[in-house]
Parts: structure tokens; C-alpha cells; sequence
């Protein structure tokens, strides 16, 4: 649907120099109305005609978005992933849309007023927690946004995601800061922390690595967070940021299983990644043993027992077992979903000890 | 913040509860307790904006060091690990490099001020347009996504060099590119929703650019500070001269009111490099404004279709649009030296290249 060519002659016509090739015959499709569906006007609604044609492979290196009408001079970068498997997931547009509606504030929707005093042993356990979070949350911000720059127009529905979890990451960061600030305790001692997940060199690396492993046991953990919270308001806490986490896993799983199912080559790699995250290779891996190093899970046994006498200690363990064991069970379902099922044989011992047997 | 010296506890045998073939955690030694870290105060009132990162830190744990001296995740306040593993990427540990005095304000206010571009527009309102005036309407929000989805990628690629004690950077950079990311989908969806479609992509100059920065000043220049009042100028003169329905307006106002906290970061920025850098880095600015207007300039001039859609939806004639390009260039014009003025930086009027000033002159 181009302007008519009575309406350019006149344009033309009032204005001599003026080109009007880009209205006259334009290169990109035109006449789409879009209205807005019950979640409003979504990636999903206007991914539609030639604009949902979302590419295999592109040459597109230039910062044309999908879509756009090309320019012959417009400027190469040589550096986006020209194929689609490299970062897409199927669910990006909604998880992103999904994201941006369920934002929330670390300063206004956890209810710090109403935070009561607890005994010093679990104030101190939750600080020490918030300690290890509030290091470790903002690197799964680190990660995935070195990978930005890479992703074309042709794919930007995945940029966007991108965006949105270093978003949530960030009030990740500040909501875990926030809470072993607010109660006269502060912040502890740091870990050894999740640099290496920094290492990742590839998008499905990162996604096998962060999204599927790192932040798939954090998920499990924050789902758990009535356990181990001591009041409504780190409940709440634990809650809303294990909603976030639920986001970037989906998205992790739903990327790798679009490599398994387009991919299926890149199988023996994928569990060379994971290996590694599991502790196989050798290094000692906060996943295979308890998340975080030794002062995290010392003060998890405490805030799990409800106190710091040998048996709360003692009780403490035991539940933390419970949450382990529900970490790998969950990463057991998440690993069948993507079609890695075949991982259960693969696993580290000290997690396939945790194992529910499997139901095929 | 000291480093944890105390001797670690001997390793003892298991004593903890046994589950079978599983590892028994060792004795607890709670030295985490002894931390020597600053005890803030039990914080019991809060105002409406509720507990600010600003006030949650307090004391020692607000104060951002000139070098930041960890290599790793270590946040501010806590005590280091003694191993403390791989060190990390980051290459930015002088705070002159990032820092702007306001950070943390920026981020909980950016958080309070996060629009839904889904639902929040008013999609429904908007009237079909004659067809050369939804064309250029919708050549103007191709090239706006096109910029913001650029901001947005380069930005996220910048992360990673910055170190982790400077989190209230982070954390307003997070909110600058999850804004960048709206604006792409805003704009996209606005010129998919009535009838038009995308425009002709940008010549791409100035994206080049800004992918280009070698510096994270460089880029806070190009991004925050050229790109960003110019984006401005335009949403200001969208909202008066473009806009043809409520949509249209919530977009270019709600747009216009996150630029300006990127450019307040951009500002601020600016004028604490230009005061704490030295003579010889001070000179990159100059260098950097040089550059960043030069390729500003090269994409105004060729971009003939956002020209002309601009001539075409701002004016009632062709002659009347030419007026009102002349109008957008010039408030564009004051939005840049005045950001750069705020930021201390005086005189550019003078020295501005003549690229630039030829395309503001005479569009
Ligand atoms: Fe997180
Ligand atoms: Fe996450």
C-alpha cells in the first residue's frame, strides 16, 4: 500500500527537491493494523506478515530491525550471530511482554516497615545469605549482557529479553543488599562469588550454564523461601524474585531446546558444559555441593532450624537436604524438557544420589 | 573493610546428619558472625518512596573508593573471601570512568517511572491517517526504535567491563537499557498498529559509532549525550508538532521523560570526568564530541526519508514542514549545548564542527 500518486504529485509539486522514493515505492510491507488483544499490543500481536518472518540465517549486519526497508549504504559491523539457533527462544516475546508487566519495586512492594526483630543468630544467617545473593545476583546481569551486541535486529525480540533480566537482576542485586542492610546487621562475608560463569563463550553455553544450572537452583532455592524466610516480609522477598527467576530459566530451557531440536550435533558438547557446571572436571562446583560456600549454607542451617544450637544446626542440614534434593529434581525435569533426558546417567554421583527414580 | 584473617577452623570428621552416600557438611564455624564489617542502624521509618538504595547504604557502605580494589563479585561492604577465585572481566576500576553523583536516586526513580508500552498506550484511540502522513509518522518511529535498540545493545556489552563495587552504576545502567528496550517495542508497535510499517533503515553512522566507543566515557558522550538530547528534541517537538492522537503523545512524553534521566546520568557523568580527569584525559572530550557530531552529522545528511517525513508530518504545506524541520534542528541544537553547559562544558557553540552546525542551519 503505497501513497497515491496524485498526493505525490502534489507533494512534489510544493516542494521540488523534495525525493519521496521511500513513500513512493516502499521496500518494507505496509498496510498492517494491529489492534491490541486482551494482554494489550504484544511482541506476539505485531510479529505478523513479513515482520514475524523471523530468519534461519541473515546477513543483516547492519542496525536494520526486521522488517525495516534496506539502505545500499548502510554500514556492515561483522559482528551479530548471523543464525537464528544461535541466541532465539521460542518464548522471548512473551517472557519479555511478561516481564514488563510483572516489574516491581525492591523499595515500595516488600513491606520493610512491618519487618519484626528476630533472635541476633537468624538476623545474622539472613545477612550472611543476602550476602552471598547480593554478590552473585548481579553477575547473572554480567553475563547475558556481554552477549547484547551480538544479537541482530533480525533477532531483537531476544535483545529485549536480554534487557529485561539484567533489569531484574539488578533489583536482584539491590533487594538481597537491601534486606542485609535493613536490619542493623549489614553485609558479611563475601564468597568465592560466580565469575566463572563469566567464562561462558558461547550463547547456548551461557543458557546450558546460567540459565539452566546457575539460576535453575537459585529458582529452586527462592520457591523454597518459605522454609528458610522467618518472616512475611523475606517471604514476600523470596517470592517475587523467584517469579523473575522463573522467567530466565524458561527462557534458558526454551533456547536449548530449540538447539536440541534444530541442532541435535551440538548434544555431546552441551553436556561438556554442563559437566563442567556439575564439578566433573575436577574443580570443586557450588552446584555438585551446596549453593554458595561454606558461610551460605551455614547460615541456611540456621535460618532452616530456626536457630544456632547444634540440634537447630543439625535440623537445619536436614531440611537443606530436602531443598537439594528438590534442586536436582528440578533440574532433572528441566534437562527432559529441552530433550537432555539422557543426562541422568551423566550426572555428577553426588547429585544422581539425589535423584528421584525416573518415571519412564 | 579489612580482610578475614582470622586462621580458619580445623577440618574435623563428619558429625553431621548422614544421608546415605551423601557427603556430611563439616562442623559449623559461624566466623561470618565476627565479620568486621560496619553495623548500620535498625531502619524503622520509611518515607513514600520507601526504602531507597540510597538509604539502605548507609555509612561506609555508600561510599563509592576513587579505584575500586576487588577483582572478583565482592560487594561493597562485605568482606572479601580469602579466595577469592577467577577474577573477572571488568576492566573499569577508577570511578571517574562511571560515575555520576546521582546513581542511585536515577535507579529507584527510573523503577517508579517504568512505563507498559503493551498496555498503558492508548493502541485503541489511534484514527486512521492520510497515507503520507502515517508513511512519515512511522519513518520517524522506525528510526527511534532503530537507535534505542542500538543504545540498548552496546550498552548491555559495556556490563561486564564495569566493576562490580560500583553497583548503583549497574544498577541504573540496567534501568537505562531495559528503558532503551521499550522504546524499541514502543515505537515498533506504533508504526506497525495503524496501518503503515517499518521506514528505511538509518545510513547508520552514528550506530557504528556508538558500538565503536573504546571508552565508557566515549560511549556515555555518544549515547547519553548526543544521541540522548537529540532523541529529546525530537520527542519534545513529537508531542507539539507530530503527534496525531492520545498514542502518539503518551509516547513521545513518556520517551521524553526517561531521555531526561539518561541525560541528568549523562550530564553528571560528564562534569565528574571533566573535574576529577586530569589534563590529559580531559582532552578526550573534546575529541569525543568531535567525533560523536561529525558522524551525527553524516546520518542527518543522508538520511533523506527521515528528512522528508519530518517536512511531511510536522506541516500543513511542504513550506510549513521545511519551518518545522528548522524548529526540530533547532531545539535539538539548544537540548545538546545546554546538556553540555550543565556538564561544565562551556563554549562548543563556538567549536562545534561545521558538519553539524551546516545540518542545524540549514536542514
Ligand atoms: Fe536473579
Ligand atoms: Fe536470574
Amino acid at each position: 500500500m503505497a501513497v497515491s500518486q496524485e498526493m505525490l504529485a502534489e507533494l512534489r509539486s510544493e516542494g521540488e527537491d523534495l525525493d519521496l522514493s521511500w513513500l513512493d515505492a516502499p521496500a518494507a510491507e505496509r498496510g498492517l493494523r494491529i489492534a491490541p488483544g486482551k494482554r494489550g499490543l504484544t511482541l506476539e500481536e505485531i510479529s505478523t506478515g513479513t515482520y514475524g518472518d523471523i530468519p534461519m540465517q541473515s546477513r543483516n549486519q547492519s542496525g536494520r530491525m526486521r522488517g525495516a526497508a534496506p539502505r545500499g549504504d548502510a554500514q556492515q559491523t561483522q559482528q551479530m550471530w548471523p543464525f537464528r539457533s544461535s541466541s532465539w527462544s521460542q518464548s522471548a516475546m512473551l517472557l519479555y511482554e511478561e516481564a514488563v508487566q510483572r516489574q516491581w519495586s525492591s523499595a515500595t512492594d516488600v513491606p520493610w516497615a512491618e519487618l519484626p526483630d528476630l533472635p541476633e543468630d537468624l538476623e545474622y544467617a539472613m545477612s550472611q545469605l543476602c550476602t552471598f545473593l547480593t554478590q552473585v545476583e548481579f553477575i547473572a546481569g554480567d553475563v547475558p549482557g556481554q552477549y547484547a551486541p551480538n544479537v541482530s535486529g533480525e533477532f531483537f525480540e531476544v535483545g529485549l529479553f536480554l534487557a529485561s533480566q539484567i533489569m531484574d537482576e539488578a533489583r536482584h542485586l539491590d533487594v538481597f543488599r537491601k534486606r542485609a542492610l535493613v536490619n542493623g546487621i549489614g553485609l558479611l562475608q563475601a564468597g568465592p562469588g560466580a565469575v566463572n560463569l563469566l567464562t561462558a563463550q558461547d550463547f547456548t553455553e551461557m543458557a546450558s550454564t546460567l540459565h539452566l544450572v546457575g539460576e535453575g537452583f537459585v529458582q529452586s532455592l527462592f520457591r523454597m523461601g518459605e522454609m528458610f524466610a522467618q518472616t512475611e516480609v523475606d517471604k514476600r522477598m523470596f517470592r517475587l524474585a523467584a517469579q523473575d527467576e522463573s522467567r530466565h530459566v524458561a527462557f534458558g530451557v526454551m533456547h536449548m531446546k530449540y538447539v536440541m531440536e534444530t541442532e541435535p550435533e551440538r548434544r555431546d558438547e552441551i553436556h561438556c558444559y554442563l559437566d563442567r557446571m556439575e564439578g566433573l572436571l575436577g574443580a570443586g562446583s557450588a552446584q555438585a555441593g551446596l549453593t554458595g560456600g561454606g558461610e551460605t549454607t551455614e547460615a541456611l542451617a540456621i535460618l532452616l532450624g530456626g536457630g544456632s544450637t547444634e540440634a537447630q544446626i543439625n535440623e537445619g542440614y536436614m531440611k537443606l537436604m530436602a531443598i537439594r534434593k528438590r534442586q536436582v529434581n528440578e533440574y532433572m525435569h528441566r534437562l527432559d524438557v529441552v530433550g537432555l533426558g539422557d543426562r541422568r546417567q551423566k550426572m555428577h554421583p553426588m547429585m544422581q544420589m539425589l535423584l528421584d527414580p525416573s518415571k519412564n | 573493610m579489612a580482610e578475614n584473617d582470622a586462621p580458619a577452623a580445623p577440618a574435623e570428621a563428619p558429625q553431621r546428619p548422614q544421608i546415605p552416600g551423601v557427603i556430611a557438611p563439616p562442623a559449623p564455624d559461624l566466623k561470618w558472625m565476627n565479620a568486621a564489617t560496619e553495623r548500620p542502624p535498625r531502619v524503622r521509618e520509611l518515607g513514600p518512596e520507601g526504602f531507597t538504595l540510597a538509604m539502605a547504604d548507609y555509612g561506609s557502605y555508600g561510599l563509592a573508593p576513587d579505584i575500586w580494589p576487588y577483582e572478583n563479585d565482592t560487594p561493597r561492604g562485605a568482606v572479601p573471601a580469602r579466595d577469592r577465585g577467577l577474577p573477572a572481566p571488568y576492566t573499569i576500576y577508577d570511578k571517574l570512568d562511571v560515575w555520576a553523583e546521582s546513581c542511585a536516586e536515577l535507579y529507584e526513580a527510573a523503577i517508579r517511572e517504568q512505563w507498559k508500552p503493551a498496555t498503558e498506550i492508548s493502541w485503541s484511540g489511534i484514527e486512521p491517517l492520510a497515507e503520507h502522513v502515517e508513511a512519515s509518522l512511522d519513518q520517524i518511529y522506525s528510526n527511534i526504535s532503530e537507535q534505542a535498540y542500538n543504545s540498548n545493545a552496546v550498552l548491555l556489552g559495556w556490563l561486564q567491563y564495569i566493576s562490580y563495587g560500583f553497583h548503583e552504576v549497574k544498577l541504573y545502567l540496567a534501568t537505562q537499557s531495559f528503558d532503551h528496550a521499550r522504546h524499541v517495542e514502543a515505537f515498533r508497535k506504533r508504526a506497525l498498529a495503524n496501518g503503515g510499517g517499518l521506514g528505511v533503515q538509518s545510513p547508520g553512522f552514528f550506530n557504528r559509532t556508538v558500538f565503536a566507543s573504546f571508552k565508557f566515557t566515549e560511549f556515555v558522550i555518544y549515547n547519553n549525550i548526543i544521541r540522548t538530547t537529540f532523541l529529546l528534541g525530537l520527542c519534545e517537538f513529537g508531542q507539539e508538532k507530530l503527534a496525531r492522537s492520545q498514542a502518539d503523545r503518551q509516547l513521545f512524553e513518556n520517551t521524553a521523560n526517561d531521555l531526561r534521566r539518561h541525560l541528568v546520568y549523562g550530564v553528571e557523568h560528564l562534569r565528574y570526568y571533566g573535574l576529577q580527569a586530569g589534563e590529559q584525559k580531559r582532552r578526550n572530550i573534546r575529541t569525543w564530541l568531535d567525533r560523536g557530531e561529525v558522524m551525527l552529522a553524516a546520518d542527518l545528511k543522508r538520511d533523506k526519508p527521515f528528512r522528508e517525513a519530518v517536512i511531511l508530518a510536522s506541516g500543513d504545506t511542504v513550506a510549513a514542514g521545511k519551518e518545522a524541520l528548522k524548529d526540530l534542528r533547532q531545539r535539538q541544537f539548544k537540548r545538546y549545548i545546554g546538556a553540555l553547559e550543565a556538564a561544565a562544558y562551556r563554549g562548543r557553540e563556538a567549536h562545534m564542527v561545521p558538519t553539524l552546525k551546516e545540518m542545524i542551519e540549514t536542514p
